[in-house]
């Protein structure tokens, strides 16, 4: 039965695991919130977002970014367990 | 803490360059430590891995502008923001081991000034992205000693580039860059900024084992 069920599920396992790494980093892409950055500080010096909406947004985008850096630190050194 | 820690704006060529300023981690004075007749521009600071906080690094920008009008005008071969050295023997050591690229990135930018161009659609506006970068290339191309394209960190950005522009072109650059914004008003964003030490045309590296 080990053998049957090893050939059975490991291939959906590790398309899970796969999908699971692509999700961790959609949701915490480094270089996209940087790029959201940048772009919120270009359209406040364009005038186009006011300095509240500016502030808003740097503050939401940083604390995202702090995450998303401290989630691939811990990728990185294998800290970060994949329950199912 | 000690504060025998240098960090490092740029490099100049021969003459002392020393004036009180707001510099990077609350330092208040600016000046250079030399090695024959290079020398970099310094202020203290007690760390060398000095973080990057938009204040600081606007400080970086702002001592360097101030270095490019010191005493009637200084070439400055910039650092990019955070490059700090334990003490003036190990800064010298670096002076001298990359004299040879110092010596021809000041050779390369002698006399000449950075210029940035972003252009942005305005929102909902549908614009050629390639009439544009050619319109553009036509009108600044031609008074451009180099140009280097940048970061596209948006999808509203339809260019992003600097510009590498002889001092004695920079009122015909303006003039080629308002003629963008007449004809591209309507649809676009301008940022024209500048001018900067020409950070994007240097490519000196400088080993971390030097610090």
């Amino acid at each position: 039965m080990f053998v049957l069920d090893d050939l059975l599920f490991r291939p959906f396992v590790g398309i899970i695991d796969a999908l699971h790494s692509l999700a961790l980093e959609e949701l915490y892409d480094v270089d996209a919130l940087e790029d959201e950055r940048k772009e919120n500080q270009l359209l406040y010096e364009l005038g186009e977002r006011s300095e509240e909406e500016y502030l808003e947004r740097k503050e939401v985008i940083e604390e995202e970014l702090e995450i998303a850096r401290e989630v691939h630190e811990q990728f990185g050194s294998g800290r970060v367990e994949v329950k199912r | 803490m000690s504060n025998s820690n240098r960090y490092v704006y740029g490099i100049v060529d021969s003459g002392d360059i020393e004036f009180e300023t707001d510099a990077v981690a609350g330092a208040d004075r600016v000046y250079t430590v030399s090695h024959r007749r290079l020398g970099a521009v310094v202020s203290n600071i007690d760390t060398t891995d000095p973080e990057e906080t938009d204040e600081d690094a606007k400080r970086h920008d702002d001592v360097l502008r101030e270095i490019m009008d010191y005493d009637g005008g200084r070439t400055i071969v910039p650092m990019q923001f955070g490059m700090a050295f334990e003490s003036d023997r190990t800064l010298k050591n670096v002076l001298r081991g990359a004299r040879p690229a110092f010596r021809r990135a000041m050779n390369d930018i002698e006399g000449r000034i950075e210029l940035g161009l972003k252009l942005v659609t305005q929102e909902d506006a549908s614009v050629d992205p390639e009439e544009i970068e050619a319109a553009v290339e036509d009108e600044l191309g031609p008074l451009a000693a180099q140009t280097v394209t940048n970061d596209q960190f948006s999808d509203r950005l339809v260019l992003n580039k600097s510009y590498l522009v002889d001092e004695d072109d920079r009122a015909a650059f303006d003039d080629g860059v308002a003629r963008i914004e007449d004809t591209y008003g309507d649809d676009l964003l301008v940022q024209y900024t500048g001018p900067f030490a020409p950070y994007s045309f240097v490519d000196v590296e400088i080993g971390a084992q030097s610090r």
